[in-house]
């Protein structure tokens, strides 16, 4: 267990509303990365990243398509798994303990970590059994309904769907399904939320929505989000991850200290649209 | 080719005579073998029916009464003026061109065996008319309810005909007391888990019908007394049925219509199966056709009732039985001469004879009927088993992957071996080795169930395949397990297309003939199969017994009614794969 | 939220539920498992029984014997197979005539010319034709076809003959030529197409010069495919050819140079290997003799047959899945 060095930021001292608002320094680590490499095959997608990831914030990662922010965000729920050419070196720590460590069942890991994927995925099941389906495969004893209600209501979805909990989930628009696969996520009441730039395949003001939606998330969650929208992670995030090809984490800071005065140049030209 | 004829200083230009020709030319291939099929099927239908004797005033009559009130509902159905007068124009001037022609090419090239130009009309005019009616009516909301309700009437008497006859190989009082013991108190236990939400008590419906359907294996020797087969049937088959229907009513809100759907066909077929024995048909069968047919058909009517909209499409059934019996009794009363169909009901229930007019089907539809029953429920096992394997259960690298990649040419080439080499390992290892039997019908099930086990593996791989990737992550990253995934997301999507497949091989399994000659199956037997281990026949291994025959009545008449009634039972087969499917892509 | 100090709970579960995905897992396993089973025991039921025959007969004599008379009357047992290959090789070879030309053409229509409305219902109707059971083939090549033929182009044709089960065995291999061939110029890129266009090709042009040329590996693969189909074809030639093993007459024509007319294979009675087969089976065959153990010699031979030619289409096969 590396955690020492967390211990002396442990406690959590205010109750924050807003976003920006929420000071950004002094929280718990939700995540913590620590050189970490990843590879496919022979090519290198992350390259030597170490960070830590505060308790109850929104993260963004933000780079260059190809950068390995994706590939990163899979690293902690270990969807990479999936991938077999895949290779993992270094430690992702998820609540002090390494999720690579052979002990762990990245099936019970998941459970613990939401997450939402780039285009809305909802199953091709009513909008009820949609959220309810992770209690149902986690053998969830209380009262399903009551949860599903909650976690629409946390979606900010209840009011448009209460009355039609029994249609398909597939019949919603696109941004209301992303919605209620926001709300299958948060249902079995994760600690983390990954969010894999969820707004990309919306339009604006279905974006927008969302945009607010994991601005409240964060009240209860740690959200962790990768987009490629850089006005967006300025608007909703508390902390920012810059990577750059290749891999590496360029600069980690408060999303006000990247945007307003970053200390490396090729972040200032990235951000500022000179290239990437 | 670019020939230099090039005009008044133009682009010249270029011949397309020869790629005129070749176009026709290989749509004309496109066509000849299925019409040459076509040309076949008409003279068997022509000699199972005996239509060479059909009188025109008997074809002119059945045509008026039947054909013509079915293809006007059908024009009423699509209610579009422009398919109306196209097919007026084509009926009547198919009348006019299919007389001349037949005349003349009869007057003045050769003459053509068995057919009239009456006969030729039907087939290659009325029969495809009606046919692309038939499918434009049903896109019609009148047509649709009609046709859903003729299907339901014909598929539930087809399904509970199909049920009553596997019966008569199993045993009936084992399957009571599972039922009993095993299945009623399952079905509560996990009925009042999900009404009450209790995960408990339907965790524990698996169990308590295992134990009950165990137990009833050992009880069937030491109770003696049982009750008759109409009330064990009533109790295990016609209730339970009549409740679901009733509870698929239920579930669209009306009570007393639910009531109604259960109860009125569970009434009829009550009755129905203690009154039948007085007419000479076999008690149990009426009952279990009667509630097959009754609860969809009064669901159906129900959500028909409930829709509102074309309900006059509920009157086609009895369009076609009134039309039916007006034809009969036109016939009967102008004397109209009829002909003698070699098709009839006597040879579907009738035993296999010396004599061609006593010639019946019965054992070997029997046997057939078994036989696919079985194959049916171990191809799909150890299709879909195999196709998750495949597609779900393996890496692409690695020791796995190789032998994934080694599974998957070895089904292929499976699937290439002749039927007639499977015969003989039915032979070799299933009636000599593991002394199963010569020409049993569990020999032949396990011998046809691995002849169509590679073509169900590949379609169900297909269908599994087609499940979007994004379904599989999403469940995943709800820390679903592999099965929790494979079971909640991906084969509801993927069963459509799973059960599509299964039926498409059965139809090939329902056909095989080499095998079945290979295990050492009888051509011929004269009483229908009582066990999975007695000799048996098929639909085709008795086609092939009597083609052999050297009389003409029948080579030429029980054959083609052999022929006809296999080929309906597989265009039946078929056609619900492909409504299976078209149902599963339109609720995509 | 739980206190970030306390690890969460991620440890491998021992209990229930992995028992439960491990034997779901293991019975997929089994199932795929068995598919390998079969082709092991077809391999060894044939072999086993394939041994004993030739301890009894040469294989020399197997290979080579012009006369195949398993049970005969009057003694003289004799278990020559190249009676049977000329069976065998006649079916095919006109089957093949009929199927493979008419299976490209089908296949070019189908690709090149066809509307979508068009493919979308001539591709099902022709699935049909594969569809239809042999012993219903049989039937109307011993019932229809040969009676036809007889009344018009060959009076003096007998009534089991090779001709007639040829046809049938051909138009039922059509969709199996025409569905692999026609996915193999499906596959043909657009651009190939737009770039003979482009040099002022006209369609027909295209579609000789361009697209059967770049798709020539699918449709070799998808003409042994078909060849094989009519290899292993059983019920169809036997209602329809009869049952006589017989060698062609051989006769000189001038010169002296041996000759076989054709009339005398096509138009007479013949016996494939497949017949041979059903012929003892339906015997009172019981286990142990030599002809029961021949009959296992000619499944064996059957089998190694197809099983070559499968695997020279799939090797064919996976080039022109590697071209494009």
């Amino acid at each position: 267990m590396s955690n020492t060095e967390t211990s002396d930021s442990l406690i959590t001292t205010d109750v924050e509303t807003g976003a920006n608002e929420r000071s950004a320094t002094t929280d718990a680590t939700a995540v913590a990365a620590r050189d970490l490499d990843v590879y496919y095959g022979d090519e290198q997608a992350i390259d030597g990243v170490s960070m830590e990831i505060p308790e109850n914030r929104v993260t963004a990662l933000i780079g260059p398509s190809g950068c390995g922010k994706s590939t990163f965000l899979r690293c902690i729920n270990r969807m990479n798994d999936m991938i077999e050419i895949c290779r993992v070196e270094g430690d992702v720590e998820f609540g002090g303990k390494n999720v690579y460590d052979a002990d762990v069942d990245p099936v019970a890991l998941r459970r613990k970590i939401g997450m939402v994927f780039q285009k809305p995925n909802p199953f091709p099941k009513s909008i009820r059994d949609n959220v309810a389906y992770g209690l149902k495969i986690q053998g969830f004893d209380g009262d399903v309904d009551e949860r599903v209600e909650e976690s629409l209501k946390g979606a900010a979805l209840w009011d448009e769907v209460k009355d039609q909990l029994g249609s398909s989930g597939l019949e919603l628009s696109g941004g209301q399904q992303q919605r209620l696969c926001i709300a299958r996520a948060i249902a079995p009441d994760p600690e983390v939320i990954l969010m894999d730039e969820p707004t990309s395949a919306l339009d604006p003001v279905a974006a927008s929505k969302i945009e607010d939606l994991i601005d409240d998330l964060a009240e209860e969650y740690t959200v962790i989000i990768v987009t490629h929208n850089m006005q967006q992670a300025a608007r909703i995030s508390d902390r920012t991850a810059v990577f750059l090809t290749g891999g590496r984490l360029v600069e980690y800071d408060d999303t006000t200290k990247i945007f307003e005065d970053p200390e490396e140049q090729r972040v200032e030209d990235y951000i500022t649209g000179k290239f990437g | 080719m670019a020939t230099d004829n090039a005009t008044d200083g133009g682009f010249g230009e270029v011949s397309r005579v020869r790629g005129i020709v070749f176009e026709y030319l290989s749509l004309g291939a496109s066509v000849a073998g299925l019409v040459a099929l076509g040309v076949l099927l008409v003279y068997v239908a022509i000699d199972a029916f005996d239509l060479a004797d059909a009188s025109p005033e008997w074809l002119l009559t059945y045509f008026l009464t039947l054909v013509v009130p079915f293809l006007a509902f059908c024009l009423y159905s699509a209610g579009d003026r422009a398919v109306t007068r196209r097919a007026l124009g084509v009926l009547g001037g198919g009348l006019v061109a299919v007389a001349a022609l037949f005349t003349a090419v009869e007057a003045f090239v050769v003459e053509i065996p068995r057919l009239s130009w009456q006969l030729t009309y039907l087939f290659v005019v009325a029969a495809p008319v009606t046919a692309y009616l038939a499918y434009v009516g049903s896109r019609g909301r009148v047509g649709a309810v009609g046709f859903g309700l003729v299907g339901r009437l014909v598929g539930g008497a087809a399904i509970g005909l199909a049920v009553g006859t596997l019966f008569l190989v199993f045993d009936e009082l084992v399957w009571f007391l599972a039922y009993t013991l095993g299945v009623f108190p399952a079905a509560v236990l996990y009925a009042y888990g999900r009404w009450r939400s209790a995960g408990r008590a339907m965790t524990a419906a698996a169990p308590v019908g295992l134990v009950g359907i165990v137990a009833a294996v050992f009880l069937r020797g030491v109770i003696a007394t049982y009750p008759s087969d109409l009330l064990i049937y009533i109790w295990t088959l016609a209730v339970p049925i009549a409740v679901v229907g009733a509870v698929v009513v239920d579930g669209r809100g009306s009570r007393i219509a639910a009531a109604a759907a259960g109860g009125v066909p569970l009434a009829v077929a009550t009755a129905g199966g203690f009154l039948a024995g007085g007419f000479g048909v076999p008690g149990p069968t009426a009952l279990i056709v009667l509630i097959a047919v009754g609860v969809p058909t009064a669901v159906y009517v129900h959500r028909a009732i409930d829709e509102g909209d074309g309900l006059i499409g509920l009157g086609l059934p009895f369009l076609l039985v009134v039309g039916a019996l007006v034809g009969a009794l036109v016939v009967e009363a102008w004397g109209v001469p009829a002909p003698d169909p070699w098709l009839d009901v006597g040879f579907v229930t009738g035993s296999p004879s010396r004599t061609a007019a006593d010639a019946g089907l019965y054992p070997a539809i029997v046997g057939s009927v078994i036989i696919i029953a079985l194959v049916a429920v171990l191809s799909f096992v150890l299709g879909v088993g195999t196709s998750i394997f495949l597609e779900e259960y393996t890496a692409e690298s690695g020791l796995i992957g190789s032998l994934t990649r080694l599974l998957q040419v070895n089904i292929a080439n499976l699937a290439a071996i002749p039927s007639v080499v499977y015969g003989l390992l039915g032979l070799g290892l299933f009636a000599n080795l593991l002394g199963l039997g010569f020409g049993t019908a569990v020999t032949a099930s396990l011998t046809l169930s691995l002849l169509i086990l590679p073509i169900t593996i590949i379609s169900a791989q297909e269908a599994i395949r087609s499940v979007p990737e994004d379904l599989r992550r999403g469940s995943d990253a709800m820390g679903a397990t592999r099965w929790q995934t494979t079971k909640n997301v991906v084969l509801p999507e993927a069963l459509p297309g799973i059960l599509t497949g299964t039926i498409l091989a059965l139809g090939r399994a329902i056909g095989e003939t080499a095998p079945l000659i290979m295990i050492g199956a009888a051509t011929t037997v004269f009483s229908a199969p009582d066990s999975l281990f007695s000799k048996f026949s098929a639909m085709p291994m008795q086609i092939y017994a009597w083609a052999g025959f050297p009389q003409a009545e029948f080579r030429y008449g029980v054959v083609a009614a052999g022929v006809i009634t296999l080929l309906v039972i597989l265009v039946g087969m078929n056609g619900t794969a492909i409504l299976l499917r078209n149902r599963a892509e339109r609720g995509n | 939220m739980t206190d970030s100090t306390e690890s969460p709970d991620l440890q491998r579960r021992s209990g229930l539920r992995r028992l439960k995905e491990g034997t779901y897992g293991g019975f997929f396993a089994a199932c795929a498992a068995v598919t390998l089973l079969t082709t092991v025991a077809i391999f060894v039921t044939l072999l086993s029984d394939a041994v004993v025959f030739f301890q009894e007969i040469a294989i020399a004599e197997f290979l080579t014997g012009t006369n195949w008379s398993p049970n005969p009357a009057g003694g003289g047992q004799a278990f020559g197979i190249i009676p049977l290959l000329i069976g065998t090789l006649t079916v095919t070879i006109t089957a093949a005539c009929i199927a493979l030309p008419i299976g490209t053409l089908t296949a070019i229509y189908l690709s090149e010319y066809a509307s979508p409305n068009a493919r979308s219902i001539l591709k099902p109707l022709l699935e049909v034709l594969a569809g239809i059971p042999t012993v219903v083939y049989g039937y109307f090549a011993l019932v229809y076809i040969t009676p036809a033929l007889k009344a018009t182009v060959f009076p003096e044709m007998s009534t089991f003959n090779a001709l007639s089960a040829s046809i049938m065995v051909g138009i039922m291999t059509i969709p199996m030529v025409s569905s692999i061939s026609e996915d193999a110029m499906s596959a043909v890129p657009d651009e190939l197409r737009q770039a003979g266009y482009g040099l002022g090709a006209t369609k027909f042009e295209v579609s000789t010069g361009i697209v059967v040329p770049a798709s020539i590996s699918g449709i070799a693969s998808s003409y042994i495919l078909a060849v094989s189909r009519a290899i292993g074809e059983t019920m169809i030639v036997v209602v329809a050819m009869g049952a006589q093993a017989r060698m062609p007459a051989v006769q000189e024509a001038i010169f002296g140079i041996p000759y076989i007319n054709p009339a005398d294979i096509l138009l007479e009675s013949g016996m494939t290997i497949t017949v041979a087969m059903v012929q003892i089976a339906q015997s009172d065959l019981t286990g142990g003799t030599i002809p029961y153990d021949s009959m296992f010699a000619l499944g064996l031979s059957l089998f190694v047959v197809t099983l070559v030619m499968n695997v020279i289409s799939d090797i064919i096969a996976e080039r022109y899945r590697e071209e494009y």
